[in-house]
């Protein structure tokens, strides 16, 4: 019994073994040809039913913006699901291993790449999406290899947010240029009693997204033009680096801020005067600093180098090459890019519109602030959808730390991360 | 069963007998099957393919884009393993783990014993109450405890520092200098984990003879040397389950750096699980299963080291 019962778990081990061997070996690579934009969308209304994803607080209110859509359409059926943040992206690589995606989804920016090299997303068809309507740098967050896979839906950029009473007791009313800003955050610790004259993210996840702005600004990329190979090491990359490392070393900037931001109390309370951040923090410093706060602070431009360039975040949508019901997928996806539908999701959610002529309307225009943002991102930049950018910026993060908190010189930093990134490659 | 080749016609006790005895034999068989298969298969489907899976993507490239296709991928021996040992990354993890390990285990032992010590035999009053708080770090959420602690551990306004800075101490910013990171984390640990020890050492006390005792304390034996000679030496097999189970908890720890620290500052307190799991959620996940597996080896080294070291001679 022993002998055979061995015998056999042998074989079939072996079995497994050679199995596992003789199937082994990766096919041809389907993933390199280019691919051009999607075929055309049928004419007429949409009809049957469409599955949709989407994260967050957008993931929750979609319904009801969706109602519009379906009340235009009657013969469709949208059902949208909310997927929580943290949960999203396991959820959509194993949907799309298991290819069970729904018909169009909400889309990070940053997983453009990703779900692309995974050859989940239907090329946009240019028939019914005109790319011009929209912010270039949005849009360029859609684009993988030259081909659109996603329309972007909403959009945040970053602006510098600065307490203006503190900052005309330091006797400034604007940060022009990167200059004026050094001088500007000393002057808020000497004049105007800050504890650090600005907060800015010494390393950990996500200081790309501050440390960028300035290299795009002073002319550096992220990669060539044809998105082949990594552009790190280049001097002007290298001088945004060690101007952002001055404020460390200038002793203006907390070193060590506490895990948890602590941005928008210390912002109301006046011991750091000045951060850079996106539209949502507006409500939240004005929440914390109570009534009357509003007129305390603004949000500025980036300051000029050679430009004034911010980054670009926000959500794109897209439709799933394995999409049940691909054209009325489409026609959803334009109908949440119209204008006027951005206008209205605006006051439902107040997602900044992606469409460049819904900035026109007095929604957008009334409040100034908010205009500003609008202003910023005409020229805003994301990095190019690479399918392993999360991994490159992981590296790029633990370099920004390394040269804010031990003073890596900046110049062998951008060498070891152009390393680094060229060493992890851009996927496929 | 075989052996019984049935001749003749005569109609015998033994040779009618035989047959039922093989029929019964069959159906306790097969029942015996039945009944084992659903384990079975479940073991298979959900224990034994997966670690054969995980061991094979260890050996090959695959990435996330490689799920749908699981063996369309190509072997590359032991070039993964090759890949993690000399990442810096996954070497400082290595550290950082280690460093925990041999600081934390020693430390949540002490302190388990040391309170089960005193549940035994000090605390008589309220012994339920400090049963309950010592264990409650244990079964309260990291996220909950997370927050406490980073309140604690707050360089300008924490309890922590407060304290220090009343009887004239310096003042560290416990989570934003790299080398008390992991300190601050060893301890948040020993707080989190010495209940569960506890518990079992309370057990373990309890199944010590009072009669030994006894005889000890009228030969003349003080409570420090009864302890060293008679309880300490009987808890041995407890001590061996208490440190095996921590250790190998201790070597995976992710929990207390991922909600904390995030891994920093400068990767101090990223740990090996850590590491792991940022590979996989990069997509790398032939290197993140190398990585899991050089994980693994560690604990079973280390495990079988401390059975040899505590087992009873």
């Amino acid at each position: 019994m022993t002998m055979i019962s061995r015998r056999s778990a042998l074989l079939g081990a072996a079995g497994l073994a050679t199995l596992g061997l003789s199937a082994c070996g990766r096919g041809n690579d389907t993933g390199s040809q280019p691919t051009g934009p999607g075929s055309a969308v049928s004419e007429g209304k949409a009809t049957g039913e469409v599955t949709v994803w989407a994260m967050g607080a957008e993931g929750e209110k979609l319904g009801d913006l969706v109602e519009k859509f379906t009340a235009a359409n009657p013969e469709v059926k949208v059902t949208v699901t909310a997927v929580p943040w943290d949960a999203a992206h396991d959820k959509f690589t194993s949907a799309i291993a298991a290819g069970t995606t729904p018909d169009a989804a909400m889309v990070g920016t940053t997983w453009m790449g990703e779900f692309v090299d995974l050859d989940a997303l239907d090329p946009t068809p240019a028939d019914l999406i005109d790319k011009t309507v929209f912010f270039p740098g949005a849009w360029q967050t859609t684009e993988v290899k030259g081909t659109s896979y996603a329309v972007p839906w909403y959009v945040e950029t970053r602006l510098l947010f600065v307490r203006t009473d503190l900052a005309s007791k330091a006797g400034f009313t604007e940060a022009k240029d990167w200059d004026q800003l050094s001088a500007l955050a000393k002057a808020m610790q000497q004049k105007a009693g800050a504890k650090w004259g600005i907060s800015l993210q010494p390393g950990q996840e996500g200081s790309w997204q501050q440390v960028m702005p300035f290299a795009w600004s002073n002319g550096a990329t992220i990669t060539d033009e044809a998105v082949t190979a990594f552009t790190f090491d280049s001097p002007e990359m290298s001088e945004a680096w060690a101007y952002y490392q001055s404020f460390f070393t200038d002793g203006v900037a907390d070193k060590a801020p506490a895990v948890q931001s602590t941005a928008d109390a210390d912002f109301a309370n006046g011991s750091v005067p000045m951060f850079f951040s996106g539209p949502w923090m507006m409500s939240a410093v004005e929440k914390v600093g109570g009534s009357g706060f509003a007129d305390k602070y603004d949000v500025w431009p980036m300051p000029t180098r050679k430009t004034a360039t911010s980054f670009v975040g926000g959500s794109n949508f897209g439709v799933f090459k394995a999409a049940k019901n691909r054209d009325a997928a489409w026609k959803l996806v334009q109908f949440l890019v119209d204008p006027a539908t951005q206008v209205e999701w605006y006051g439902m959610s107040s997602d900044l519109p992606a469409v460049t002529a819904s900035w026109q309307d007095p929604k957008l225009t009334a409040d100034k602030r908010v205009a500003a943002f609008g202003q910023q991102l005409e020229a805003a930049l994301a990095p190019p959808a690479i399918s392993t950018w999360d991994q490159v910026s992981a590296k790029f993060d633990s370099l920004v730390e390394k040269v804010c908190k031990s003073g890596l010189a900046p110049a062998e930093a951008v060498k070891t991360l152009q390393q680094e990134a060229t060493s992890i490659g851009m996927g496929q | 069963m075989t052996s019984t080749t049935v001749t003749g016609t005569r109609a015998g006790p033994r040779r009618a007998e035989k047959p039922r005895t093989g029929q019964l034999r069959r159906a306790e068989h097969r029942a015996a099957w039945v009944l084992v298969i659903p384990f079975c298969l479940l073991f298979l489907v959900f224990t034994l393919w997966p670690v054969l899976q995980s061991m094979f993507m260890s050996f090959t490239d695959t990435r996330a884009r490689d799920l749908r296709t699981p063996f369309s991928v190509n072997v590359i021996g032991f070039a993964n393993y090759a890949k993690a040992l000399s990442d810096p990354v996954f070497l400082r993890a290595a550290a950082n783990t280690a460093a925990f390990v041999l600081f934390g285990v020693p430390l949540t032992l002490a302190a388990a014993l040391a309170s089960a010590v005193a549940l035994d035999k000090g605390i008589t009053r309220l012994r339920g109450l400090f049963r309950l708080g010592f264990y409650t770090p244990v079964i309260t959420s990291i996220v909950a405890v997370a927050v406490v602690w980073r309140f604690l551990l707050q360089p300008d306004s924490g309890l922590v520092n407060t304290v220090l800075g009343a009887i004239g101490l310096p003042e560290p910013n416990w989570l934003g200098d790299p080398y008390t990171a992991l300190p601050a984390l060893v301890a948040m640990a020993v707080w989190r984990n010495f209940g569960t020890g506890m518990i079992i050492f309370l057990a373990g006390l309890q199944s010590v003879p009072a009669a030994l005792q006894e005889a000890a304390a009228i030969d003349g034996a003080g409570a420090w040397r009864r302890f060293w000679a008679i309880t300490f030496p009987l808890l041995r097999p407890t001590l061996l389950f208490v440190a095996v189970t921590t250790t190998i908890g201790y070597l995976q720890f992710f929990e207390e750096p991922f909600v904390m620290t995030k891994g920093g500052p400068l990767n101090s307190t990223i740990s090996v699980s850590m590491a792991t799991y940022q590979q996989f959620g990069f997509g790398n996940y032939g290197l993140a299963g190398a990585m899991s597996y050089l994980i693994f080896v560690v604990i079973a080294i280390v495990t079988a080291l401390q059975f040899r070291l505590i087992r009873e001679r």
